[in-house]
């Protein structure tokens, strides 16, 4: 119960501070970065996936509102991860965790799994994210380059969330 | 246990469409390029789907079609014989239109085959149309593209033809329009086969020629296109035996037209009299 609160104010703690990196991003139309697919990849696998697209449409919307940009874009491009995320988990850490309702952690499974699986779902949302931010006006190259680039970034910044976000890592 | 398996699958589906469509709504609605962008994806897979659903509707009308387009077939052909009758009477016959499908001597009633036999060697036709449509025993049975074959009984709903793939069949056939008159009969193995024999060995025809029902039998209208002309061989030192392709493919038939010589019964009578 005491996991379940810490992990809930973490949560928005994190939302907060995405915001924030939303409003005074030092990359500009370059660089995305966000905490939010690792964010929703690191909630309890108890939380049921409908709760989840829920839940990663009203933080999307949230850090939409409240920085500059467009709204929707974010919720857009964060359900997808909600909806893969217990697809990733089974494909990375096995359906046991699961059935369990355990949870991850660089701990149990190493950082090369965690990473993997964390570059998937970042994967996801920049999928979206890119698509929709050229919408059908950049060249290729260009979103290429700019998927590359958020992904080793956002990868970074989510190796950090996961360390806060995960039970195991916090003891 | 499967099924509330596929239900909650489906529920999770239908909330992430929602969920997506709402959010790509929002968008829309704040970006000037997102929502060029997504009217254009939307527009795109709206015609898609309209597309799709227009070719499953066009597939199951396609009977419709079949036998509007069989009746626009033979509205043509009747049209076509009356201009071939007004064209060989000098321009005076074509000013009164025969009326009930009747045009240059021959009454022509479309039908529908309910029954074809392609693979024995004694093979027939038995078509949608009887006695109470006019059909009379010893009338041809004929498409755009052949002589199928010749009435050989009539019930009240139904007529039974003998097919031209029989050996007991003889068409009488041209070399081109103006060309030789020779019998023409089913080949008896292949589908598409058929042999034009006794022509005359003085008469000059390329391989490719079309070979056109003579109109010299009482059955079949003269220039119904029957195949076109293949290899030839001399028999007996003084005819060619020619083979011929046929048009009309067998296994696709399904739309027949009959017709029936107004002056079978005189030409018939006639010939007894002679005799």
């Amino acid at each position: 119960m005491k996991t379940g609160g810490n992990f809930t104010f973490l949560y928005c703690l994190m939302l907060l501070c995405q915001i924030v990196l939303c409003n005074f991003s030092p990359f500009g139309p370059y660089i995305v970065l966000t905490m939010l697919p690792a964010m929703i990849f690191c909630m309890p696998l108890s939380i049921s996936m409908i709760s989840c697209m829920f839940i990663a449409f009203g933080s999307g919307l949230a850090v939409d509102w409240l920085s500059e940009g467009l709204i929707g874009i974010n919720a857009a491009s964060l359900v997808p991860v909600a909806l893969a995320r217990k697809s990733i988990v089974k494909m990375f850490f096995g359906e046991d965790l699961i059935t369990r309702g355990d949870s991850f952690s660089f701990n149990k499974f190493g950082t090369a799994k965690v990473s993997a699986a964390l570059m998937s779902a970042i994967a996801i949302f920049l999928l979206f994210y890119v698509m929709l931010d050229g919408a059908g006006t950049r060249p290729m190259w260009f979103n290429l380059a700019y998927f590359g680039a958020s992904l080793v970034c956002n990868w970074l910044l989510a190796l950090l969330v996961t360390h806060l976000l995960t039970p195991d890592d916090r003891k | 246990m499967q099924k509330s398996n596929v239900i909650y699958h489906l529920i999770i589906a239908a909330i992430f469409i929602l969920l997506e469509v709402a959010a790509l709504n929002m968008l829309r609605n704040n970006g000037r390029l997102q929502n060029i962008w997504i009217s254009k994806c939307t527009h795109a897979v709206m015609g898609t789907v309209w597309g799709s659903s227009q070719e499953v509707k066009q597939y199951f009308s396609l009977k419709t079609r079949n036998a509007a387009l069989a009746q626009d077939n033979h509205d043509l052909r009747v049209r076509l014989a009356e201009l071939e009758a007004m064209i060989s009477d000098g321009g005076t016959a074509g000013k009164s239109v025969p009326s009930d499908g009747i045009a240059g001597g021959f009454r022509y009633t479309p039908a529908t085959i309910v029954k074809i036999s392609n693979n024995t060697q004694h093979n027939y036709i038995i078509i949608g149309k009887g006695s109470d449509d006019g059909i009379t025993k010893g009338s041809g049975v004929i498409t755009g593209k052949g002589a199928i074959g010749v009435i050989d009984a009539v019930s009240d709903n139904y007529s039974y033809a003998r097919s031209f793939k029989n050996h007991e069949m003889n068409i009488s056939a041209r070399l081109g329009k103006e060309g030789a008159v020779g019998p023409m009969s089913w080949d008896g193995f292949s589908s598409a086969g058929a042999i034009l024999k006794e022509i005359p060995h003085h008469v000059e025809f390329q391989p490719g020629d079309t070979v056109y029902t003579s109109g010299y039998s009482s059955i079949f209208p003269a220039d119904i296109p029957l195949g076109t002309v293949g290899e030839a061989k001399i028999v007996n030192g003084a005819t060619y035996d020619i083979k011929v392709t046929l048009f009309e493919d067998y296994g696709a038939l399904r739309y027949v037209t009959v017709v029936d010589n107004l002056g079978k019964d005189e030409i018939k009578k006639l010939e007894e009299d002679e005799r």
